[in-house]
């Protein structure tokens, strides 16, 4: 297996976004989901997942109630909301075009300068 | 929407504490037992599994944190939280919190007391309609060191007829006036007043009508408005009243109007108004003795008004030069008009509860810095369960918030209970610049709430700044609770010379009121004040408008008193001594023109009865006092001062000379002799020249009677009101008071600034007490281990003892140093309240420094014998 990254500082929100962006999930859901989509390449305290959901919630992104799990328990669900779903298309573009952008500076060569 | 949604989120949280809680808790024990119920899928046995979901979930408590801070609630929610843990500190170390909460109730308390007197007195509003529009008028003569002098009632009329900023402008005089109910006449306090005077206050009555202005003329003065106090006890609160009759000075008067409770004008007692009839006529030509009151124009500011008065003034000086070359007029807002002379003393001592709060809070940081040496692991597990330093300083600030918060409410307590003795400190018919009741009210439970706060950031903020800087490793390692507060001996070493300093402040400052106010009734006054008895006597112009029968009524009063029983002697005098009333009249030398009030010096003068001097004691240095023969139609005589001889006739000899005086004489008078220097007007002032006419001969409407009891004064009291009833029973008596009393109430206010001084610096000395004891027998506990090795290596007790008393002088010193530096800066600010002393007298500095040292030292003799004691062994096997 290969090592695992650390998450990169802010980074997590916006999974977080993007992993219920695909239909409501409950917190240990949305790490699974995040482990599952990554390949287990990205390593998240499990622990720091929940002051970030707070934090989202608070600001309006997300929002959850209480429904049944699959094995029949009571869970917290987290759903998107209109706002979380524009918040997530733009804080997507910016991290592509920064991706690019550093990508690009990265790939430089001397030749080209 | 997404502030709709925090909110929300917020309020929820708010509201629903628990639940938000238990949720929480719901939610991550959920995400801990899927994890384990994985892991055991995958092999794991079911113990570990849990184990292992725990470890790598991280710590629960700490991530609940966090999602309460994310919420946002985070402040509220651990405010409450502190506030209780806050409460259960308090009570666990209940030694700590008493000695704190009563060094706190002590500064808030005083704080309290002072302001509420501050807040009455100077910073209310005055109780009329847009106060700030009122201003008084005065004339002043700057050039003859005249200011804020009474006016002349042509000039009223002229600045009336003339000005142009006010709304209104009434006129007053303050007489004492005698009133008829059911038979038995009474003196009470009476004002006449020109018809605007409601007016310009712009006061309605409580009942009936005020003037009018009809009722300011002949033939419309018959009426009355009485002050609900009168019609209350008098008149039994009776409605019917307006419209009936009363006895005003033995005339019947219609009651027209009853004013509402507590109205009154600053500084002048009133219970009576009647109409003034100001008219251009001779009665009203002369003298100056009218108090005014004016409203401004909306809009008007005072500077204009000045420009405007300046420009009247210079009118009514071309029209009557004789009366008013030299003079103008002096426009002041009402309110500073009032509290002129004691805004200076209260805010002094406002400055020195102030200072006093200070030393408490030092106190008090140091006793949280010596309590929080023994709190380090508290503070270090608590952040090692995840607390910020924020979080620590916050917790730290609500303890101090509380104790602040406990001290006001028992200072609140201490306030009431002083502020009691305060105002019993103020003598009771004394004319205070405002009537209304100084209580704890609003402002002052406000301002005592804000003095809480700012206090408990005070002694609290740098403790806990202190405090919550924990080093983990190391508090957690020593088991010891000494480690790591060396730095706070520093801090609190600081904190003790700051209080010491402020306490010799205090004493200082103290130390020269007392000696003022020492001087000040140890000054001769020229006459003797013990087994006198004082008593006014107003009469009732209806009845003695003709200056014959006077002067013959005020004759045989004084013929009866001296024949009751118990009298030594009695006479009379317009104006007593000590009771702050000048009168003062133009004069020249007899052989030369006569004098006019705008060029020829003038001098004080005093209307007095034969045997007045004897009654008061007063010597005579040459010639005789005024005698039967000296009656109303013999040739006009004079007595005069020594002071008058100093000035005016050095080297001379004045008996037999002739002297023209403004006041009522048509042709110059004969001096017939000296009479000794007495204080008159206040006993701070030293004697004024003064001219003395005899009552017999130009009486006046009202007189002081002097009366020289055999024994105590007050029992012949009764005698001599019998004895005035005797002539005239209509003729009501009032401020009956012994000498003694007079001269006590007329030191009243330097006595009532050096007792409160006094009070403060002795609290800021007990205090400072506290804090060296506190301060020294801390350092002698961490030290005890030195001193062990310092006795193993030889030193005595003696030697040890001399160290903690070194230290404590060392203290004491660099207080003192601060403190006279200060209180030689700050000795302007005292010096216009001193009597006789310098601010920066030396012997004050001495004592006040010696007693400072004195307190410093016997604080620290326990300590220091403590040390003493200290066993080399037990000390060296402590550690």
């Amino acid at each position: 297996m290969d090592k695992q990254l650390e998450l990169l500082q802010g980074t997590l929100d916006m999974l977080i976004l993007k992993a219920v962006s695909l239909g409501p999930l409950h917190g240990y859901g949305i790490l699974l989901r995040i482990q599952q989509v990554s390949k287990d390449r990205l390593e998240i305290q499990q622990g720091s997942l929940y002051p970030a959901l707070y934090r989202l919630e608070h600001q309006g992104w997300i929002t959850s109630e209480w429904g049944e799990s699959e094995n029949n328990r009571k869970a917290k669900y987290y759903r998107l909301t209109a706002t979380g779903k524009r918040r997530l298309q733009t804080e997507t573009e910016q991290w592509n075009r920064m991706a690019e952008v550093i990508a690009g500076i990265l790939k430089t060569r001397p030749e080209e300068l | 929407m997404t502030v709709r949604a925090r909110i929300r989120s917020w309020l929820f949280a708010v509201l629903q504490r628990s639940r938000v809680e238990h949720d929480m808790d719901a939610e991550l024990k959920f995400h801990i037992q899927m994890y384990a119920e994985d892991l055991e899928r995958g092999g794991v046995k079911q113990e570990e599994a849990l184990r292992r979901a725990h470890i790598e979930f991280g710590a629960v408590e700490r991530m609940k944190e966090e999602c309460r801070e994310a919420r946002g609630v985070s402040l509220l929610q651990s405010l409450v939280q502190d506030l209780r843990l806050a409460a259960r500190v308090l009570r666990k170390s209940p030694g700590f919190t008493a000695v704190a909460v009563i060094t706190l109730a002590l500064g808030i308390g005083a704080n309290a007391a002072i302001f509420s007197v501050v807040d009455a007195i100077l910073l209310r509003p005055l109780p009329y309609p847009q106060p700030a529009q009122l201003v008084r008028l005065w004339e002043d003569a700057p050039s003859r060191g005249y200011f804020r002098n009474v006016v002349n009632p042509y000039n009223f009329m002229d600045w009336q007829d003339n000005s142009k900023s006010f709304q209104s402008m009434a006129a007053i005089t303050g007489q004492m006036t005698n009133l008829s109910a059911q038979g038995q006449p009474i003196a009470v306090a009476g004002m006449q007043v020109s018809p605007e005077f409601f007016s310009v206050l712009e006061v309605p009555p409580f009942l009936g009508s005020t003037f009018t202005s009809d009722e300011g003329f002949a033939g419309h003065d018959q009426v009355v408005i009485l002050s609900y106090g009168l019609w209350q006890r008098q008149f039994g609160r009776n409605a019917a009243i307006v419209g009936q009759k009363v006895d005003v000075d033995g005339v019947p008067h219609t009651v027209i109007g009853v004013m509402p409770r507590g109205f009154s004008f600053p500084k002048m007692k009133a219970e009576v108004w009647t109409p003034l009839p100001l008219a251009r006529t001779d009665d009203w030509k002369d003298g100056r003795y009218l108090t005014v009151v004016a409203r401004l124009k909306p809009g008007v500011t005072l500077e204009q008004a000045r420009q405007d008065m300046l420009r009247v003034g210079n009118l009514t000086a071309e029209a009557r030069p004789e009366n008013n070359k030299g003079w103008g007029a002096e426009v002041v807002p009402m309110l500073e008009d009032a509290t002129q002379g004691v805004r200076r003393p209260l805010w002094i001592l406002l400055a020195c509860v102030g200072f006093l709060l200070l030393i408490a809070c030092s106190n008090v940081a140091n006793l949280l810095l010596m309590r929080g040496a023994g709190r380090l692991r508290e503070m270090a597990v608590r952040s090692a369960l995840g607390a910020s330093r924020v979080r620590l300083i916050q917790q730290l600030l609500v303890e101090s918030l509380l104790l602040a918060l406990a001290g006001m409410a028992a200072g609140l307590t201490v306030a009431q209970l002083g502020l009691h003795s305060l105002l019993a400190l103020i003598p009771q018919n004394a004319p205070l610049p405002r009537s209304e009741p100084i209580t704890i009210d609003g402002p002052v439970l406000l301002f005592s709430f804000f003095a809480a706060l700012l206090t408990s950031i005070v002694f609290g903020l740098v403790p806990a700044l202190r405090l919550s800087r924990v080093d983990l490793q190391d508090a957690l390692k020593q088991g010891s609770s000494r480690g790591g507060v060396g730095g706070h001996q520093a801090l609190r070493r600081c904190f003790v010379v700051a209080e010491v300093a402020l306490a010799l402040l205090l004493s200082v400052g103290a130390g020269l009121m007392l000696r003022s106010f020492s001087r000040l009734i140890a000054v001769d006054p020229g006459f003797r004040t013990e087994h006198l008895l004082t008593m006014h006597i107003w009469t009732s112009p209806s009845h003695y408008s003709d200056d014959h029968k006077r002067s013959a009524y005020f004759e045989r009063i004084l013929t009866e008193i001296r024949n009751s029983p118990g009298v030594h002697a009695a006479g009379s005098t317009h104006f007593l001594p000590l009771t702050d009333s000048v009168s003062r009249s133009c004069f020249a030398p007899g052989d030369g023109p006569p004098p006019t009030p705008s060029e020829s010096p003038s001098s004080q003068y005093l209307i007095t009865s034969p045997g007045y001097f004897s009654a008061m004691g007063i010597p005579l240095l040459k010639g005789r006092d005024f005698e039967a023969r000296d009656s109303f139609d013999a040739p006009q005589v004079a007595i005069v001062n020594h002071a008058f001889v100093e000035r005016y006739f050095p080297e001379q000899n004045v008996v037999g000379k002739q002297l023209w005086v403004c006041w009522t004489f048509k042709k110059p008078v004969d001096i017939i002799g000296i009479a000794a220097d007495a204080r008159q007007a206040e006993l701070q002032a030293t004697p004024e020249p003064t001219i003395f006419l005899s009552n017999s001969q130009v009486p006046m409407y009202f007189a002081t009677l002097v009366v020289r009891a055999e024994g105590d004064p007050k029992q012949i009291a009764r005698a001599a009101e019998e004895a005035i009833h005797r002539v005239d029973p209509d003729q009501a008596v009032s401020d009956v008071r012994s000498m003694e009393d007079v001269f006590s109430d007329s030191v009243s206010s330097p006595r009532f600034e050096a007792v409160l001084l006094g009070v403060f610096a002795a609290l800021a000395i007990a205090l400072a007490i506290i804090g060296i004891y506190g301060v020294v027998s801390y350092s002698v506990s961490q030290r005890t281990n030195e001193i062990g090795i310092r006795m193993a290596m030889g030193a005595r007790s003696p030697d040890i003892a001399r160290m903690v008393l070194r230290e404590t002088l060392t203290l004491a010193g660099i207080a003192l140093l601060v403190g006279f530096g200060s209180s030689v800066a700050l000795s302007r600010v005292l010096e216009s309240l001193l009597f006789e002393v310098r601010p920066t007298d030396a012997l004050t500095l001495l004592s006040a420094g010696c007693a400072i040292v004195a307190v410093s030292v016997l604080a620290s003799v326990l300590p220091a014998r403590r040390a003493a004691k200290v066993d080399p062994m037990t000390a060296l096997r402590y550690e």
